[in-house]
């Protein structure tokens, strides 16, 4: 990647009470890009965050934000940080201006200029003198990220921010998540534990299980594993599953209802024909497949030998 | 920082209870200068004989410190009686009921009033940020952890001084109508001598005597706040103590030395002027010492503790 690594977390660890709640995460998040940090619930997504902004403090390791460490230099390293950690808690007594003026006062030289613009950026110009308690909760996720952009950070941290939107709210939120990343080249890292949300979403995915980071690869590479997969419609794929076996007994061969759920590459097709047909299987129809997200996701969890149930 | 207290009184000033507390304490202050007023004017008329009054009540005097019964504490006794005849000789009344002065100084016990509100307010301040989850939208700025807890300190300090000051402007305002000037002179008696003073400063003095308390447990109920994260363990722990520590302090003073330790034994300053300690041999140095000695540990307390711990809530 050509992008320069703007967040880098260093064998983060927590250990809270004895027990290892996060254990040595490492990844870099790069300017321009939306990062995926996907996990079932309780595996340690909030905790992480916590722990990159400042919150909470670490056991082990370090996080670096345009290099500069949150232990060391907590107040040079989150000023290039905007964050919504779990849900976009806001005074609920003070209107969604106000919220913001008083976030923006947290920092130098914010102008009236900047709040408004934000506010336009997320939509909110005529609730904007309301009330927080009368907003909506995908108002108030964007008075959210209104507030995390007050700044112009260079990092966007959001926690979930899907959680409880209609698919309106989430697509609504996908596109200025998308936006800042591209115009703004900004390093933004968006939690969830619905892998749907990640797949539209981000450019690279970090798969977070017990404390522990198992994975990290391009959204791309991980949706469409090396090989690809074909369907291959049969009368009776049980017997047919063994025959193809002996063909070529490298492959994975799995019984999807009627069709066999065949990996391998495009070009072993017509050698497959010429065998099903020498070997009496009758062969309806061969389609491409592509696992989904969740499939590859179960398949990753598993590898771990725990079962997932995110 | 002042970016930060102003947020903080933008928060206060946003939220209802605020002016239910105002309103309370405006209240309170009208309601006993009504009572005041009422009680003053259905007495019975003795305006022409403070001399006689102050004869009699010397005559008594007299009498106590010669028969030396109920402990009656000596030199207080003859400094009564010194600014009494010094009164007598020089034709200065003591101010009546009627005064504006007396009414300032009585009305000073709405202080109490005052400390519970700043109290509840001390109590909210940081542990509302936990229950609201708002504390990790304000924890992730690029300002240390000790200022946002200074600034919210400063805050209830400013707090219970508006709220002192709006106790002291309308009872000022009340006074000047509704009462008579009386004499703004105030006598002392020090070294066998009765000296002659304005009654502001003396004035002052019981205002600030009646507000140690309450800036003690003001300080608690902050300390409790932002080291348990949690306003009802705040308000419960400081208001039982501003009730009941007081008297529970007095009754173990009885019996136990060690009670001089406690912070209420401590607090009531006024009572070294009346030459009556809570445990004998206790001095003003002594006290002072252990007001400043409790008020740095809540302070610390409130600082370490805030700095350090994560926030998971
Ligand atoms: N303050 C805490 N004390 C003890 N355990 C905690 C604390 N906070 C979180 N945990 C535990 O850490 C794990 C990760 O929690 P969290 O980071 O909230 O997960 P996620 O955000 O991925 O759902 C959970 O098992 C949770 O029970
Ligand atoms: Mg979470």
């Amino acid at each position: 990647m050509t992008q320069q690594s703007i967040v880098q977390l260093r064998n983060v660890t927590k250990t809270i009470g004895g027990k290892t709640i996060i254990n040595r995460v490492s990844f870099d998040v790069y300017g321009g890009e939306v990062f995926g940090f996907l996990g079932p619930n309780g595996a340690g997504k909030t905790t992480t965050i916590r722990m990159i902004v400042g919150l909470m403090k670490l056991t082990d390791g370090d996080v670096l934000i345009e290099g500069k460490s949150i232990k060391s230099d907590f107040e040079g390293a989150v000023k290039q940080v905007g964050a919504i950690v779990e849900n976009p808690e806001m005074y609920k007594f003070l209107s969604g201006y106000k919220n913001l003026l008083h976030y923006a006062r947290m920092y130098k030289g914010i102008s009236r200029e900047k709040i408004d613009e934000v506010v336009k950026l997320v939509g909110l110009e005529n609730r904007i003198n309301d009330k927080v308690k009368t907003y909506s909760l995908g108002m108030r996720q964007r008075l959210g990220i209104a507030q995390s952009l007050l700044h112009d950070p260079k990092v966007l941290i959001l926690d979930e921010p899907t959680n409880g939107l209609d698919p309106a709210g989430i697509r609504e939120i996908r596109d200025y998540i998308r936006r800042l990343a591209r115009e703004r080249g900004m390093a933004v890292i968006v939690s969830s534990h619905l892998l749907s949300e990640m797949e539209m979403m981000c450019d690279r995915i970090g798969i977070i299980q017990k404390g522990k980071l198992i994975d990290v690869q391009s959204m791309h590479d991980f949706v469409s594993t090396k090989g690809e997969l074909f369907n291959l419609l049969v009368e009776n794929p049980q017997e047919a599953r063994t025959k193809v076996l002996e063909h070529n007994p490298s492959w994975t061969v799995e019984v999807l209802e009627q069709s066999l759920v065949i990996n391998m590459t495009k070009e072993d097709i017509p050698a497959l024909v010429r065998f099903c047909v020498a070997s009496n299987i009758d062969v309806y129809g061969i389609s491409p497949a592509t696992k989904t997200l969740e499939d590859r996701f179960l398949e990753v969890t598993a590898e771990e030998g725990v079962a997932s149930n995110g | 920082m002042v970016n930060l207290i102003r947020n903080e009184w933008m928060k206060i000033m946003h939220r209802p209870g605020t002016y239910v507390m105002a309103g309370l304490l405006i209240l309170a202050v009208i309601g006993s200068t009504v009572i005041t007023l009422f009680i003053n004017s259905s007495g019975g008329t003795e305006d022409a004989a403070w001399q006689q009054q102050l004869q009699a009540e010397n005559e008594q005097i007299k009498m106590t410190i010669e028969t030396g019964e109920n402990d009656f504490y000596v030199p207080s006794a003859e400094g009564a009686l010194a600014i009494n005849e010094y009164r007598l000789d020089n034709d200065i009344a003591p101010n009546d009921r009627d005064s504006m002065w007396t009414y300032l100084e009585n009305i000073s016990f709405l202080i109490a009033i005052v400390g519970l509100f700043a109290i509840i307010t001390a109590s909210g301040i940081v542990a509302g940020e936990f229950s609201w989850g708002t504390i990790k939208l304000l924890m992730i700025r690029p300002i240390a952890r000790w200022k946002i807890l200074l600034s919210k300190l400063l805050t209830v300090a400013s707090f219970g001084i508006v709220f002192i000051g709006i106790l002291i402007a309308l009872s000022m305002l009340l006074g000047v109508i509704f009462f008579d000037g009386g004499s703004a002179v105030h006598l002392t008696y020090a070294n066998g001598a009765v000296e002659e003073g304005n009654i502001v400063p003396y004035l002052l003095k019981i205002y600030l005597y009646n507000s140690i308390d309450v800036i003690l447990l003001t300080m608690m109920a902050f300390m409790i706040s932002a080291v348990f994260r949690n306003s009802s363990l705040a308000i419960g722990i400081s208001l039982f103590l501003y009730f009941v520590g007081g008297s529970a302090t007095a009754f173990i003073a009885a019996y136990y030395d060690w009670a001089k330790y406690s912070l209420f034994a401590n607090t009531n300053l006024a009572l070294y002027e009346m030459g009556m300690p809570v445990v004998e041999g206790m001095t003003m140095t002594f006290s002072v010492i252990m007001i400043l000695i409790y008020l740095s540990l809540f302070i610390v307390l409130a600082f370490t503790v805030f700095t350090k711990r994560d926030i998971a809530a």
